[in-house]
């Protein structure tokens, strides 16, 4: 059933050139180079735009996880007193910083940041990033987050153009002004002035950059079976999103976009038949990223949606309406909580399932990050409700120690058998 | 402002409060006003007052049966908001003419907006009154401060829609002499010598009544109180939300707890309340350090240290609900801190659901602990 899976060369491009970064990276910050350590849903793009490198919290996170690492960090973390239902996705980083051996971590640890940059999306986030700066040393600027009293549910449909309304003036005023703030901190600390003719054109690279990924979501929903891994897709997607707007990622969401085209016009697919398409809901799980083939030999099925494609299209295209501070606090105003809040995470994931033509979903929820965890009961009906089966994942992004690679499959191939069934196969 | 004539009945005060307090939000004070449900800290009562309502915390209700919401709360979200969801599904918040639910308080935007999804599925009772999510940051720049004066200005028109008044300066004044008022009772009870569980029994009768009602039988019932010697060890509670008499009763077999900073203890009336102003109102209320999203970061564990030697607490207990993901971070901190000004610390760790069962685990601990310091 399965044909002999070959990567995408984008896949290789892709990794090595964020393997080239990261080293590039690591020889600058630990030869004294200032760089921010921030959270996903901050304004990246103020950061890249002066020049300042950012090391991301969850991308961080997900490289110890990747490591293995996270087990050894997380038993560490209960011996410093902290309890063991504390989120663990965003904290990873945190505990490695205060166990102390950098020569554990990947990397060899990272050195004092210049300025920690968190969005008080989540009640934790904070105390997460307060404790970074009380070991440290380095200053804190956090984002607030109001919430939107009145979420639309079809946020996408709004979100590119008329975000004043989605997003609520008041609350992109606040932004905005904070943004502003941030921006002034940030030419301190690195001599420079903030570039605001630059900055437009570097927003609008960054939406043609998120229509291409737009285009790509489109052929893989479309194909008549599914032609890459969602281990490929993620990367592909992620890398170039954690460059957002510079020539390389433009260029690579190019390259990924052209060979998935030619990919599906020459009828390549991930399986030969495929029986079954899958959804992958919630983050990647870091430690496992194997697990996503395991059911494609056994029952003919396939992930061929993961969250971060087309993400990047609703989540990130803003247009600039003369004001790219306000289209960028558009964009980062509900970042988080557009994949988490009820009615924007239930409505957005029947939409994606309908278009991806999806049977089975793969629902995690990791019981110990709560902001990640809200709203999924509310999803899981709604897929119901659109015929899409919900299996629940409690588990965790990063952490390994209650995950049971058998048992979950097991539990899953059930309900394979089951859909197999009906379908007559 | 109607003044408060639940002694008229000439019963002992301390009984009226009580009793209010085990009714909780089924309370019904003395003089009746527009009820407006409040769901979490943060949310200036004052305003309600001034608008001529009677706010109602709703969150510390008990569940009699559930609805079919219940089946979509997963299981780490916090218990007061299953409790609160499935009480509000059940029509008993029937009586409100609005509920208010304050954003800073991380139950409370839970419940919101798991209510507010329940509506517009168009599953919600019609008893379901209108909502209003209290949208206020915790801090002190220009930007925030005039964001905060929006949102009391959206708080106000909501009080028009429903029917109550738009607070004038007036009416805000007066609310306040009330709430102040209120604050200086507090303050005596908080001195007068009684437990811990009395206090807070007697603190919290207040959520359900006026402040000028509150004040009055506070001060009524201190008059008749004898103060007794305070025994044993000075004891702080620090943690999650907790209103439970038993628990506390555990506690004070050890000493009297003297500073009660957790969600349900001291830390209410917020310190906005008393002021005469609008602006005056915001400022200290988005300035409140028992916000755990206060910025900067550090008032918050700053303002539970001080208060914790104000009070000369020479053991402070903390104890988690089972959903705790917040103030877990400030364990290790808080517990050196303490070590270091010579406090004992003893951390109970999470509740657990059998209040029996969780008692005699607490108990244990703090006698070990207690033994193991002689």
């Amino acid at each position: 059933m399965t044909s002999t899976y070959v990567p995408l060369e984008s896949t290789r491009i892709a990794t090595d050139h964020q393997r080239g970064w990261a080293k590039s990276l690591r020889a600058q910050i630990t030869s004294g180079a200032k760089y921010a350590f921030v959270n996903a849903d901050t304004p990246h793009e103020l950061f890249h735009h002066m020049g300042l490198p950012i090391v991301t919290n969850q991308w961080w996170s997900a490289i110890i996880a990747a490591k293995q690492l996270s087990e050894y960090y997380f038993d560490y973390m209960e011996t410093l007193g902290f309890h063991d239902r504390l989120a663990r996705y965003s904290s990873l980083p945190l505990i490695a910083e205060l166990e102390g051996d950098t020569e554990r971590q990947p990397w060899g640890g990272l050195p004092k940041p210049s300025i920690l940059c968190a969005r008080q999306s989540a009640d934790d986030h904070q105390k997460i990033f307060s404790l970074w700066s009380e070991r440290t040393g380095a200053p804190l600027f956090l984002i607030s987050a109001p919430a939107v009293p009145d979420p639309h549910p079809e946020w996408w449909r709004l979100a590119r153009s008329d975000w004043e309304t989605l997003y609520r003036s008041d609350r992109l005023d606040l932004m905005v002004a904070e943004f502003e703030a941030l921006i002034a901190q940030l030419e301190e600390l690195t001599g420079r002035s903030f570039d605001h003719d630059g900055f437009v054109r570097y927003m609008e690279a960054i939406n043609e950059q998120e229509r291409i990924f737009e285009d790509i979501s489109e052929i893989l929903a479309t194909a008549p079976r599914c032609p890459i891994r969602i281990s490929e897709q993620i990367p592909n997607v992620m890398i170039p999103q954690w460059h957002r707007g510079s020539e390389w990622a433009l260029s690579h969401a190019k390259r990924f976009r052209a060979e998935l085209h030619e990919r599906v016009k020459a009828g390549v697919s991930v399986l030969e038949e495929e029986r079954i398409r899958m959804m992958w809901i919630g983050a990647g799980l870091w430690f496992d990223t194997s697990f996503y083939s395991t059911f494609e030999e056994s029952h003919g099925a396939v992930f061929a949606w993961s969250m971060y494609l087309p993400f990047a299209a609703d989540g990130y295209i803003r247009e600039i309406k003369g004001d790219s501070l306000r289209a960028l606090a558009a964009r980062v105003s509900a970042m988080n909580e557009q994949l988490h809040q009820p009615p924007w995470i239930n409505s957005w994931l029947v939409e994606q399932a309908k278009k991806y033509r999806i049977d089975v979903a793969l629902m995690l929820i990791p019981e110990h990050d709560r902001f990640s965890g809200q709203g999924s009961l509310f999803a899981k009906k709604a897929l119901e409700e659109a015929g899409v089966r919900v299996i629940e994942v409690w588990s965790d992004m990063v952490d390994r120690r209650k995950w049971n690679r058998d048992e979950m499959s097991a539990r899953v191939s059930a309900v394979l058998d089951a859909v197999l069934a009906e379908k007559g196969v | 402002m109607p003044h408060s004539s639940s002694l008229r009945f000439g019963e002992a005060a301390g009984t009226l409060l009580d009793r209010a307090f085990d009714a909780r939000d089924r309370h019904r004070p003395s003089v009746p006003l527009p009820r407006i449900g409040i769901f979490g800290n943060g949310f200036p009562e004052t305003l309600v007052a001034a608008a001529g309502g009677l706010p109602v915390h709703l969150s510390m209700g008990r569940l009699r049966r559930t609805t079919a919401i219940d089946e979509f709360i997963e299981p780490f979200v916090d218990e007061e908001v299953r409790v609160f969801l499935n009480r509000l599904m059940n029509g008993e918040f029937a009586d409100c003419l609005g509920i208010i639910f304050a954003r800073d308080d991380a139950p409370a935007l839970v419940a919101y907006q798991y209510t507010s999804e329940w509506v517009r599925q168009g599953r919600a009772p019609k008893s379901v009154p209108p909502l209003f999510l209290w949208n206020l940051v915790h801090t002190a720049t220009p930007a925030v401060m005039h964001f905060n004066a929006l949102q009391a200005e959206k708080l106000f028109d909501f009080f028009e829609r429903i029917g109550l008044r738009r607070p004038s300066d007036e009416a805000i004044a007066e609310a306040a002499a009330a709430e102040a008022g209120r604050r200086q009772a507090l303050e005596r009870l908080e001195t007068a010598g009684l437990s811990g569980t009395t206090a807070m029994r007697w603190r919290n009768a207040g959520r359900f009544m006026s402040a000028t009602e509150h004040a009055d039988l506070l001060n009524a019932a201190l008059v008749d109180t004898k103060r007794t010697a305070q025994k044993g060890m000075r004891i702080g509670l620090i943690g999650s939300s907790l209103a439970s008499t038993a628990s506390y009763e555990v506690f004070e077999r050890f000493g009297t707890i003297v500073c009660d900073w957790q969600p349900w203890g001291a830390v209410w009336p917020g310190p906005g309340n008393g002021n005469a102003t609008l602006p005056e109102i915001l400022r200290a209320t988005a300035a409140d350090p028992s916000c755990p999203r206060i910025t900067p970061t550090t008032a918050y564990r700053n303002a539970l240290l001080q208060a914790l030697a104000n009070a000369r607490c020479d053991l402070v207990l903390c104890q988690l609900a089972p959903t705790d993901d917040t103030f877990g971070w400030e364990i290790p901190a808080l517990a050196s801190s303490l070590e270091r000004r010579a406090i004992a610390f003893i951390n109970l760790g999470f509740r657990d659901t059998d209040p029996e069962t969780w008692h005699a685990r607490a108990a244990t601990l703090i006698s070990a602990k207690l033994e193991a310091r002689k």
